[in-house]
């Protein structure tokens, strides 16, 4: 078979372009440790979050000695809890589900974002290097005051952060 | 009107399209740097990201 040799030179580039498609993928995950969120989690029954030992009360709780986990509960139009406060230098694990319908839990302005589905449970480890303050919005359209859905995250400096009372 | 005089015969690799060369590693060094660019500094410089085992 006879090839041009500008033709070999493109077929070269076009692999040569997957590769590193593929290559740069694959260090996000490996390297950055970047991961999707998936749907792993036991589904639960929507209606009955109030007799569910992780959302039937919403709150920031820690488990290990930088390790956070959030049970956030989304419902028209609001989330709890509400302001979601963290400490800096912590991996936080949230799980986010919905008590009526689809809903979107967004860290304005990060990677960090999903679709909250009724009975799902979307479980997402975020790392907060520095104190600051994010906005979480809706971004799946709930109903008519979708506009108005929006907590605050707070991730406030390692030595200020004090768990609630009654919290943990 | 071109003539049987004026017909000339081209062999394979006498064709050489320099300008499409050049225009394609043209587009192909701009995707090569947008693809770069959307991913290292778009995506994984927009902090937080979600992490974790895969």
């Amino acid at each position: 078979m006879n090839i041009h040799t500008y033709e070999k030179l493109w077929l070269v580039g076009a692999m040569l372009l997957i590769v590193g498609f593929i290559a740069t993928v694959t260090y996000g995950a490996v390297g950055v440790g970047v991961t999707m969120i998936d749907d792993s989690e036991e589904t639960i029954d929507p209606t009955q979050l109030d007799e569910d030992e992780r959302f039937s009360e919403p709150r920031v709780e820690q488990v290990g000695e930088n390790e956070y986990d959030v049970y956030v509960v989304a419902r028209q139009f609001m989330f709890q809890p509400d302001p979601i406060e963290v400490p800096a230098g912590s991996d936080v694990t949230f799980y986010v589900t919905s008590a009526d319908v689809i809903h979107s839990f967004s860290v304005a302005g990060t990677n960090v974002n999903t679709m909250v589905i009724p009975g799902e449970v979307s479980t997402m480890t975020v790392e907060f290097d520095e104190p600051g303050e994010y906005g979480i919005v809706c971004n799946e359209y709930c109903g008519s005051g979708h506009h108005a859905m929006e907590a605050m995250l707070i991730v406030q400096p390692e030595d200020e952060f004090e768990l609630e009372e009654g919290e943990n | 009107m071109a003539s049987e005089t004026s017909k000339r015969e081209l062999g394979h690799d006498d064709f050489d399209p320099i300008g499409t060369l050049a225009l394609i590693a043209l587009y192909f060094l701009l995707l090569v740097f947008l693809w770069l660019f959307m991913y290292f500094v778009e995506f994984l410089g927009n902090e937080p990201t979600v992490v974790g085992l895969i």
